[in-house]
């Protein structure tokens, strides 16, 4: 089921590249229909605690892990934030496909357990252990490939019932990443707040 | 000057809803200490008197959803809810600043409305931008707006 998949993949896949898609639901309101936000871009991992999302469309935004810290840059509103990733990793939903070096070092943040196969994909649900509260449930879902199931979507459901969904494609296992592929710099004149 | 064209994403009769992203800087008054910051992407309806601003993550989950009206002004954030005494308040423990909600529904309208120790540049209006910047009381309080297209 998908919690074998995660461990292998978990186990072997100790860097990834993909493009994803990212659609974003917000809960239906009394006589609206539900709005969704769809964004675009690419993925990159290296475990145990580096990965990067680049967000192209509709806006520019990224989100960099360098071992270290944890970078987000908003390039419409050229404000960077940093933040101690010890602090803000470990019950991220990124955490789960890219930050964990192994099943055990998850369980520490999640409760892990198979869930029932959808939309032609097997599921592992993650329920995290944090009491703040924010994310209500997160599930990583598997694509059977010819060797190895292939990561296909990673769901989150918060606690407002918002779900975001990212679905990964031309998924790359193990490419050699260049060694400043999650190096981040703040750009000139962009206004950079430690937190 | 000409009166930038209204960029809301639904006619006026209809409750104004704004999307997009917002960032809050407050320079510390002490001169070592950190300036504060907040952003987060938004949605904002209604109007001073009564309305909501739900503010999300970078990643897409909900951050914090605010309502107030005449009577209340509510913070809802995983799984709890905190009443404040004013908007003000609320604002104020969301961002992190003290902003005026009843100018930033002119603003985004693309009216100036003035406000004690504000000034906003709406010349970018149409291309989705909002500034303001509060000069007094200390500390510099600056608000950044990028509407989504």
């Amino acid at each position: 089921g998908g919690l074998k998949s995660l461990e292998v993949f978990v186990k072997t896949v100790n860097t990834g590249r993909a493009d994803f898609t990212q659609v974003v639901t917000a809960p239906a309101k009394a006589g609206q229909a539900p709005r969704v936000k769809t964004s675009s871009g690419t993925f990159e991992f290296s475990r145990p605690n580096r990965f990067k999302f680049v967000y192209k469309k509709p806006f520019e935004q990224n989100i960099v892990a360098d071992g270290q810290t944890l970078w987000l840059y908003d390039v419409d509103l050229n404000q960077v934030t940093a933040r101690q990733q010890s602090k803000v990793l470990g019950s991220t939903p990124a955490a789960l496909i890219a930050a964990a070096p192994d099943l055990r070092a998850l369980q520490a943040d999640f409760t892990l357990a198979d869930a029932p196969d959808k939309d032609g994909l097997q599921w592992a649900a993650a329920t995290p252990k944090s009491k703040d509260g924010q994310l209500q449930s997160v599930r990583v879902g598997f694509r059977a490939g010819e060797q190895a199931a292939e990561l296909a979507a990673l769901e989150i459901l918060d606690s407002f019932g918002q779900r975001s969904v990212l679905s990964f494609s031309r998924f790359e296992v193990n490419p050699a990443l260049p060694g400043n592929s999650f190096q981040f710099k703040p750009p000139a004149g962009a206004d950079v707040i430690r937190q | 000057c000409a009166v930038p064209t209204r960029v809301s994403t639904t006619n006026q009769s209809e409750r104004s809803i704004w999307r997009g992203r917002l960032a809050v800087r407050v320079e510390s008054d002490q001169a070592q200490s950190q300036p504060q910051a907040f952003a987060a992407g938004f949605e904002l309806t209604g109007n001073a008197q009564a309305g909501e601003l739900t503010l999300y993550t970078p990643v897409g989950t909900t951050a914090a959803a605010l309502s107030w009206s005449a009577q209340t002004a509510l913070m809802r954030t995983n799984g709890d809810i905190r009443s404040f005494a004013s908007l003000d308040a609320l604002i104020q423990q969301a961002v992190g600043a003290e902003i005026p909600v009843a100018a930033l529904f002119a603003w985004l309208a693309g009216d100036n409305m003035s406000v004690a120790g504000w000034s906003a540049d709406l010349s970018q209006l149409a291309n989705g931008r909002v500034t303001a910047r509060r000069t007094e009381p200390a500390p510099v309080t600056e608000l950044r707006l990028v509407l989504e297209k």
